[in-house]
């Protein structure tokens, strides 16, 4: 699925006279950016450029035709106009790690970086926000809100860097998540660049803003609606006590169900995390994490909250994992050790380089009390196609991150590898679950939404983005499976669109 | 499917390369964000279209290159990406240029501006949890544009006037002092014509303002015995800027290691340059030169260990082994000789102490230095020797894995940025409220003292530092070590 | 459009008779008639209905319990009401996944007692009793817990909705963690079912605590003083770790403050979480005018009167005050000094830990003065970074006053609109803008 043309490519079709316009096209639109930014802001020089050619899923990549790196929400919506003018579709960037392509520039595009919109405007404590640009870091949020007391909840396990910018278009999730909630749980209010070049402010510092919710509507739509310039977020109040415990079981069986016991017992832990024997030796390799030998799961759950809430439940929660077949329960006795917990989960993903040359990370939820029969189906799927897989999860919700190990010097590996990945999305379908927790549709899963959705679901998912983008130049071609056009388009348009020229869009 | 692993899996989309008259190749280096210094005087060298950026001999290994997953989570740790938000001044976007070159790309005017600013601070081979070499990656892509890329003019003399003063403790020395003595030298066309005292004078004011402790100092002694029984015989290292600047360093160094139980052998006539600033610089043949003649220097001691001081020298001498690799005459000895290397607080912990610790009251930020913290791991040693000694507090700067600017002689080729760095880096120092700032490199010394004045201007009144315009005592954790053991009053430490 | 002639007849030809019924007398939304009634069970007969209603260029307006149909401006047309009422029922209650599917007729107080032998919940409030899910969602109404579990838009996890057109779509899923696709949910959250008819909710559950008790705290002085005192109040009780359910303000228009702090969760936390709330608020006076502690009593039993109520009644006046929880008390200091200046009596009630109030102004009052009262309580939520929503009021009271106020993106807004409802037949002109 992933060398497939996406019909956009200009190295199939068109002719030496189109591609020599658009060349040409984007020679002007360069020249006249230069003239409003900074000579380093706008970027085509192609040994630069390739360095924008994929984000975090360096299995696509695609160069584009100009990137450009605007320091202020203004020159963000002069950017996007320029384009707009110009007919030039554009693709917003933040620090580079999704991975699911979101952020895969078009190659007749321009990638629109928001890495040096960096400031942290506000720290609110009394208000419990923060207001902040689209590149600054997630974690950088926590770390301006701790002197206060105060942290920003949404935790991806890429936080160190991933940008709140590129978490409002994916609505990243994170460990945490369980029993904090996403990225749209999180934020309030957005200034964002519509898709005509607009400055226009959504939501705001209060919740309920009168009229569409169209910040909820903006938070994971993946940069198709626009590019947000402005964060307007909530701060949650440091808990009083946090504890952590990593729990050893000989089976996933066991640790799944000591997983389901914890949460039928009202317990509503801030994270449940599993990780399966592979997924561990290859944590041990990298971070040296130190957890129990001959585990055949690890569970490391956490509860927090008021000391005696956390009290009480911790004690149950011990209980129930020895109950369930736990053969060591360890306490994080402070800081240090709980960080040395998380730290094999967190290195879990970029870990697994140390055991295969090449891997999947993929993506997908099923409800939680399936997790036994879906790992059952999972391990058989992968025995079959003599494929490892090392299974990486939040259990508490049941969002799977299987890593499907490969090898592509070994004959057929990559496309057993794909085919594995692409049943393991079909089984979480087929248990009533999501192709993505937190990653993201982007271009990689966009031939996988069908399978979530019917054609009216996506048709009507389609009105929304027409609605913001009648022109498809925000990240085109990402999300949905078919490229569609709008219909009327406000304003002026010369000439047939080119994907209707092309033959490969229906008119909406 | 999200996947990450080797690259190249998947062949590159989009257009091909560009016709030559889109590439605007002469126009790269004034799109740079970097003040690189005066433009230069003629056009950049022509860029060499067609043949691939790498040779054969040490090029970047492929398989290095591959293990990059594209996670990102060095960025936020790359000094230059702090500074620029710009993909390919980060160091997976430098992987990224490495691999274009590897894949056959020309070893562009571009490509080599965003090589040469990478500061070769290491914080992202820290920071990589796929255990990228990026180290590897750097040294040997700056091996082969020292070799195979034709600088501007300009750019050549400056470097050529770098390296003809810096790895030479005794040329150092004549920039100490009185001007004259540095104008009768024949130091004086080289440096003059080139700027380079010009981008050296700031370092320059900031050592006569640590003047007290920057008095000329006697050589150091062929041998100093040890103090009591005898637990080892070290060799130690003086250093280039060290012994020229520092040499008060070196002694404490001397009689924290005697005190310890070490003899310690010095030869002070016999050591020259051990090679770093070379090394790091890709300046690969000179390296080696000097590497074999620090080996000689030493080859008739029987040694258990030797020394080192400055981070930056530590961490190349431990890799002697691999520069000299291919050296048949010298392969095997400077395999053995990297296996002693040790940097002082290594030592001292591994050997434990011996010599009775005296209270010193003071407080104390201690700054990792990159090729130590970094390239050599050594992160809780010095920390362990500082909080073992009576009434020392010592406390944590924030974002210790973050490079100071110093970098070798980066702040002397980038002095714009590298004072962007030092005055982050010396506002997180002050923000400790210490009193003594204490490393254990001499460029990170130069560079946070130099910085420290701006910082507390920039921080406002409110903030003024016990030490006036100096801001903040400094220190090498050796000198810390001595006073205590010596008993010497704390504020000898803080005149 | 909606005068084709001949409707009636087409319809029951048409359709199934079953379906649709002339309307009667009480057939009504804000003042206007409807001409047809249609009653669906299935989300397959919505779309039906709606299908059938866009054949003909009819105007649609859903009604599940009509206890929010006079929210909003009345609907430019109305020629036919979608009767949510048969369209009820849980489809899927995973006890084990903490997630339900219930049809959009269900109402709340059903579903509770549906969940409860579960020990789980849907963590909503319902402040106007028989309210259906689907009138809920799409007037995002929220009570006292919205504080602990958030709201509709952080629950609702599904949904499926018919459009204008009669198509049947579906966004979101059964499992709580999933970004694919674009969260139509959120868009239709309180849309007051100007994008579509909603007829199906997936909702995340919640473990009912074993054990809750209400803190409550009188404070004694009036006006802008109690006001102040009510902002401590908050403050110190947001700066604890007592992680409450609900912290709520009811201030009635004569008389004590009453603050009242929920806390949920097991027995033995609740009991010391209680206490320790119950100190912190007696001794957060300080030394204040009063100088000695405040009255604070721990009720493990029963909530006051007052909560989760509007603090108005059926043809009253009703706001919705907004602003960043600092300026909470610069609200409820706004309200009584308008009040005063107006002389209007105004109660205001609401979540004074999310910054969310209620004020409510009786029916007799004179629509001049609430047409100022309305204006000057805006300028007061605009300061405070907030909104004020006239939810509900009387005829002459809507003939005077803006009911929606500035909105942003309200550009944006209508464009949605067209495209989801082209020839704006859902609920025209009952939200914002006109839309």
């Amino acid at each position: 699925m992933t060398g497939d043309d996406d019909g956009r490519s200009t190295t199939t079709g068109p002719d030496g006279d189109r591609s020599a316009e658009r060349a040409a096209t984007i020679g002007r639109l360069a020249a006249e950016l230069r003239t409003r930014l900074d000579a380093d802001q706008v970027i085509d020089d192609r040994a630069r450029l390739r360095t924008y050619e994929c984000d975090g899923l360096a299995a696509y990549r695609v160069v584009p035709a100009l990137v450009v790196l605007p320091h202020t929400a203004q020159e963000c919506a002069l950017v996007v106009r320029s384009c707009v003018a110009a007919g030039v579709p554009f693709v917003a960037r933040g620090s580079g790690t999704g991975l699911s392509g979101g952020a895969l520039p078009h190659p007749d595009g321009v990638l629109v970086v928001t890495s040096r919109l960096r400031e942290i405007r506000e720290v609110a404590p009394a208000d419990e926000r923060a207001v902040v640009e689209p590149g600054v870091i997630n974690l950088a949020v926590s770390r301006a809100a701790h002197p206060h007391g105060y942290y920003y909840a949404p935790d991806p396990s890429s936080q160190q860097i991933c940008s709140i910018g590129g978490n409002v278009a994916e609505n990243s999730g994170g460990a945490h998540c369980l029993k904090y909630g996403f990225t749209t749980n999180h934020v309030l209010g957005l200034q964002v660049v519509t898709p005509d070049g607009e400055l226009v402010r959504l939501g705001g510092a209060a919740p309920d803003s009168p009229g569409y919710d169209l910040v909820g509507a903006f938070v994971g739509s993946e940069g198709t609606l626009g590019i947000a310039t402005e964060v307007t977020v909530r701060l949650v109040r440091l808990p009083e006590s946090v504890r952590t415990l990593l729990a050893a079981f000989p089976t996933t069986d066991a640790a799944g169900a000591a997983t389901s016991a914890i949460i039928a017992a009202g317990v509503v832990p801030a994270a449940v995390e599993m990780m399966d024997a592979l997924a561990i030796e290859a944590a041990e390799a990298a971070v040296r994490c130190g957890y129990p030998a001959g585990a055949g799961a690890v569970l490391i759950v956490e509860l927090d909250g008021p000391a005696v809430e956390v009290e009480a439940q911790f004690a149950e929660v011990v209980t129930l994992c020895r109950t369930h077949r736990a053969f060591e329960v360890r306490i994080a006795a402070d800081e240090a050790q709980r960080a040395l917990f998380w730290k094999g989960r967190k290195s879990a993903f970029a870990a697994v380089g140390r055991l295969s040359p090449d891997y999947i990370v993929q993506d997908g939820v099923i409800p939680r009390t399936a997790l036994p029969e879906v790992l059952r189906r999972i391990g058989e799927l992968a025995a079959e196609r003599g494929i490892r897989v090392a299974n990486v999860f939040h259990a508490g919700d049941g969002n799977l991150h299987p890593l499907v190990l490969f090898d592509e010097t070994i004959d057929g590996q990559t496309d057993r590898a794909e085919e594995l990945s692409g049943a393991i999305l079909d089984l979480c379908v087929a248990y009533g679950g999501s192709i993505t927790g937190e990653h993201g549709v982007g271009m990689d899963k966009a031939t996988y939404l069908p399978r979530m959705f019917t054609d009216d679901d996506l048709d009507t998912m389609q009105l929304l983005r027409c609605a913001f983008d009648p022109r498809s130049l925000a990240n085109p071609g990402k999300i949905f499976p078919t490229p569609r056009l709008c219909g009327e388009v406000p304003g002026r348009r010369k000439g047939p669109h080119p994907l209707q020229e092309a033959g490969l869009a229906e008119v909406f | 499917m999200p996947r990450s692993g080797r690259s190249g899996l998947i062949p590159t989309r989009g257009h091909p390369a560009p016709p030559p008259d889109q590439g605007e190749p002469g126009t790269e280096q004034a799109a740079s964000p970097p003040d690189q210094g005066e433009p230069d005087a003629e056009p950049p060298a022509p860029p060499d279209r067609g043949e691939p950026a790498f040779d054969g001999h040490r090029p970047p290994p492929a398989e290095v290159v591959a293990d990059c997953v594209h996670c990102g989570f060095c960025l936020p740790s790359c000094p230059t990406y702090l500074l620029w938000g710009e993909e390919m001044d980060s160091p997976r976007g430098r992987i990224h240029l490495i691999k274009q070159g590897l894949e056959g790309e020309p070893l562009s005017e571009t490509m080599v501006g965003h090589f040469d600013r990478c500061l070769g601070c290491m914080a992202c081979v820290t920071a990589c949890p796929s255990g990228v070499r990026y180290d590897t990656l750097i040294e040997r892509t700056r091996q082969q544009v020292e070799r195979r890329h034709v600088r501007s003019p300009r750019e050549r003399a400056l470097r050529a006037a770098i390296f003809a003063l810096f790895p030479y403790p005794r040329r150092l020395r004549l920039l100490r002092g009185p001007l004259w003595a540095y104008q009768a030298s024949g130091l004086r066309n080289l440096v003059d014509r080139t700027g380079l005292l010009r981008r050296l004078a700031p370092t320059l004011a900031t050592l006569e303002s640590l003047a007290p402790r920057l008095t000329r100092a006697p050589r150091p002694p062929r041998r100093v015995p040890a103090y009591g029984p005898r637990r080892a015989a070290v060799g130690m290292l003086t250093g280039c800027v060290q012994s020229a600047f520092f040499p008060g360093v070196n002694s404490a160094t001397a009689r924290v290691l005697a005190a310890e139980g070490c003899e310690v052998v010095i030869n002070p006539e016999r050591q020259g340059c051990c090679g770093a600033l070379s090394l790091h610089n890709g300046r690969e043949e000179e390296a080696r030169r000097f590497a074999r003649d620090l080996i000689d220097a030493f080859a008739a001691e029987r040694l258990d260990y030797f020394v080192v001081n400055a981070a930056g020298c530590g961490s190349a001498l431990k890799e002697y082994g691999d520069l000299l690799a291919d050296d048949p005459a010298y392969a095997e000895r400077a395999a053995a000789f990297a296996a002693r290397v040790r940097d002082l607080s290594e030592l001292l912990v591994e050997l434990g102490p011996v010599a009775t610790r005296h209270p010193l009251p003071v407080s104390v930020a201690y700054h990792d230095a990159c090729h130590l913290g970094h390239a050599q791991g050594i992160r809780s040693q010095p920390r362990e020797l500082l909080r073992a000694i009576p009434e020392l507090e010592l406390r944590e700067i924030a974002d210790p894995e973050l490079c100071c600017g110093s970098a070798g002689v980066w702040n002397v080729l980038n002095p714009e940025p590298a004072a962007r760095l030092g005055e982050r880096k010396a506002r997180d120092v002050l923000a400790t409220g210490a009193s003594l700032l204490v490393t254990a490199n001499p460029g990170c010394l130069m560079q946070i003292a130099a910085a420290l004045p701006r910082a507390a201007d920039a921080s406002g009144p409110r903030s003024t530092s016990p030490r006036g315009d100096r801001g903040m005592a400094l220190a090498h954790t050796a000198q810390v070590l001595d006073a205590s053991i010596r008993r010497l009053p704390v504020t000898r430490l803080l005149d | 459009m909606s005068d084709v002639p001949g409707s009636v007849d087409l319809l029951a030809t048409i359709e199934d008779a079953g379906l649709v019924r002339p309307a009667g007398p009480v057939d009504v939304v804000g003042g206007v008639p409807a001409r047809f009634v249609a009653e669906p069970a299935t989300t397959e007969q919505v779309a039906t209905v709606l299908a059938a209603a866009a054949r003909h260029g009819l105007t649609v307006v859903a009604r599940g319990s009509g206890s929010k149909l006079d929210w909003g401006h009345p609907p430019t047309a109305l020629d036919l009401i979608v009767d949510t009422r048969r369209l009820a029922g849980v489809v899927e209650h995973a006890a084990g996944d903490l997630i339900v599917v219930v049809r959009a007729g269900t109402p709340l107080a059903e579903l509770r007692q549906l969940l409860a032998p579960a020990g789980q919940q849907l963590a909503l409030d319902d402040p106007l009793p028989g309210a259906t899910v689907g009138g809920v969602v799409s007037t995002n109404t929220s009570g006292p817990r919205r504080m602990g579990y958030g709201t509709v838009r952080d629950l609702l996890i599904g949904v499926t909705l018919v459009r204008a057109d009669g198509v049947v779509a579906h966004a979101g899923g059964k499992v709580v963690k999933n970004v694919a696709g674009y969260d139509l949910g959120k868009l239709v959250t309180g849309a007051y079912g100007t994008l579509g008819l909603v007829t199906e909710c997936a909702f995340r559950l919640h473990p009912v605590p074993a054990a809750q008790a209400y803190v409550r705290c009188r404070v004694p002085l009036a006006g802008a003083g109690g006001a102040d005192l009510v902002g401590r109040l908050v403050a110190t009780v947001r700066a604890a770790q007592l992680v409450p359910d609900a912290l709520e303000v009811d201030a009635p228009v004569d008389g004590p403050i009453e603050l009242v702090v929920l806390i949920g969760g097991t027995t033995a936390g609740v009991a010391g979480r209680a206490e320790a709330a119950r100190r912190l608020l007696a001794g957060a006076a300080g030394p204040g005018p009063t100088g000695a502690d405040l009255e604070v009593l721990v009720d493990a039993g029963s909530p006051p009167p007052w909560w989760s109520r509007y603090p108005w009644l059926p043809g009253d006046t009703g706001l919705k005050l907004t602003g960043v929880l600092s300026a909470v008390p610069d609200l409820l200091g706004a309200a009584r000094t308008v009040a005063d200046r107006h002389d209007v009596p105004i109660r205001v009630r609401g979540s004074a830990g999310t910054g969310v109030l209620y004020a409510g102004l009786p029916a007799n009052a004179e629509p001049d003065r609430v047409a100022g009262v309305v204006e000057e309580l805006r300028g007061a939520a605009g300061t405070a970074g907030g909104h004020a929503v006239v939810l509900t009021a009387p005829d002459r009271v809507r003939d005077r006053v803006d009911l929606w106020g500035p909105v942003e993106g309200l550009e944006l807004m209508r464009r949605v609109k067209d495209r989801f409802d082209p020839e704006a037949r859902l609920a025209p002109g009952r939200f914002v803008g006109g839309i």
